[in-house]
């Protein structure tokens, strides 16, 4: 004989064959039973729902089969790249920036500065911007919560900021500060060569209006890149040349992408 | 979906011809108008060539195109700002749009159409999936991304409210039944 977990596991299956097993039980056990009949009642009502089909237009397939033939050009076929791929086609131009920046443009005081700090900071910078752009580009079945992305936007938005009140340096202490002016160029800098990722990011995109979580997926994932970047780059260490310089990049990022939504058509 | 992949022209009408009236009734429930309804319909089938290289052979079709039914129809809501609950003092909502070639809806299906509203996300979600998407458990287990237990305790949170909503005031046998393990607990 079936137990009560058996029966109401099909119960809630809403599955329930009428079998003897299950009507054998049903006689033996009241609560069962009662639970059933309520349940009769309930399933009939959005059995009813269920009938009601909606008005269907017959232009409707000719529609979508319109709209899927407009999908051409290189975007379309960008974006309809599996998800491994778009991630790996983002993250190869990032490396290779970064390589060229650590090799060619590297900080005047690169051979000072603290392995251990380079390597903390590659690894923190490395695991937000991997995480970033990893659900930024996958098609994950489970719908993140909107704090899963707030909270890489504001490590991306904060630990830059913080990075000017840092202790300094053995090697920052022998650098001027930068100041506001030379906190122009770094802004370039990093603006500059994070400009071929977001328009990756950008083509990559399925939706045609860029959503909530796709900007601060991108202005996080942009603006350590950025910082990343320029960390390998600029020496400076002044608390306003860092604020003004790279902190605000993760800032522009987000407002960039934010006007992007508004101006882009679509749904 | 293989044949849609390879290019087939027929099998997106095959894939179209089967998933549409499916969708369009889970999306239907808290959209305003068919034509809104109509419109993440058409995104998602969109959606669906865009996304149709990460389509794993194997896999189940149906819930991973109520995946991106779902989260289209999420982003819908958050840009218009509406969402299902505070808009119930709307005296357009739970009668979205006109019924099908004129028919109206019964009293008792306008009745649960906005009992269906007043359930919290989590469980109507599972409920409309099932009855309206026609998913079984486990295949709403993977589009909305939980485990099967989970969305059958959401269901029967879901129905249990829904009686008491439509005006059964029975208390549910479980809590008469003393000793016994909850459904949610005999999971």
């Amino acid at each position: 004989m079936m137990d009560c977990s058996e029966i109401r596991d099909q119960f809630l299956s809403g599955e329930l064959p009428p079998e003897e097993r299950v009507k054998e039980h049903l006689a033996g056990c009241p609560q069962c039973r009662a639970l059933f009949e309520r349940d009769a009642e309930l399933g009939r009502s959005l059995a009813a729902q269920v009938s009601q089909t909606l008005p269907f237009s017959e232009d409707f397939f000719a529609q979508i089969d319109k709209t899927l033939e407009q999908e051409t050009g290189p975007r379309a076929w960008l974006r309809s790249r599996p998800s491994g791929l778009r991630f790996a086609l983002v993250l190869l131009p990032l490396l290779l920036l970064l390589l060229a920046g650590g090799v060619l443009w590297q900080r005047a005081d690169f051979e000072h500065y603290p392995l251990l700090r380079v390597l903390l900071l590659l690894c923190a910078y490395g695991v937000a911007i991997m995480l970033a752009f990893g659900k930024e580009l996958s098609e994950s079945p489970r719908h993140a919560p909107l704090r899963d992305y707030l909270g890489l936007l504001a490590f991306a938005l904060f630990v830059p900021a913080l990075a000017a009140f840092a202790p300094a340096t053995e090697a920052s202490l022998h650098t001027p500060s930068g100041g506001v002016s030379g906190a122009f160029g770094c802004f370039a800098y990093g603006a500059l060569f994070t400009l071929p990722i977001a328009a990756l990011l950008w083509a990559f995109d399925r939706n045609d209006r860029p959503s909530l979580r796709t900007a601060c997926l991108s202005a996080a994932a942009l603006g350590l890149s950025a910082n990343l970047l320029l960390e390998l780059h600029c020496s400076k260490g002044g608390p306003e040349h860092v604020l003004l310089g790279h902190a605000s990049l993760g800032l522009v990022w987000l407002a960039a992408w934010i006007v992007t939504s508004r101006v882009s058509r679509g749904p | 979906m293989a044949a849609y992949i390879a290019g087939d022209k027929a099998a997106f009408r095959e894939l179209f011809r089967r998933y549409t009236p499916l969708l369009q009734r889970a999306m239907a429930r808290d959209l305003r108008s068919a034509e809104e309804a109509n419109d993440l319909v058409q995104q998602t089938f969109l959606h669906l060539h865009r996304s149709r290289l990460d389509f794993e052979p194997g896999r189940k079709l149906k819930p991973w195109i109520f995946t991106i039914a779902l989260n289209l129809k999420r982003e819908h809501f958050r840009r218009s700002k509406r969402r299902r609950e505070t808009s119930l003092e709307d005296d357009r909502v739970g009668e979205p749009f006109e019924g099908p070639r004129g028919q109206e809806r019964s009293d008792a299906s306008r009745e649960m159409t906005r009992a269906l509203l007043t359930l919290p996300a989590e469980h109507r979600e599972v409920i409309e999936l099932h009855w309206f998407g026609g998913l079984s458990f486990p295949e709403v287990a993977e589009a909305v991304g939980s485990t099967v237990s989970a969305v059958k305790v959401r269901a029967h949170r879901g129905y249990v409210a829904l009686r008491a909503r439509l005006g059964d005031a029975a208390p549910d046998p479980e809590s008469r039944d003393e000793g016994k393990p909850s459904v949610a607990e005999s999971k």
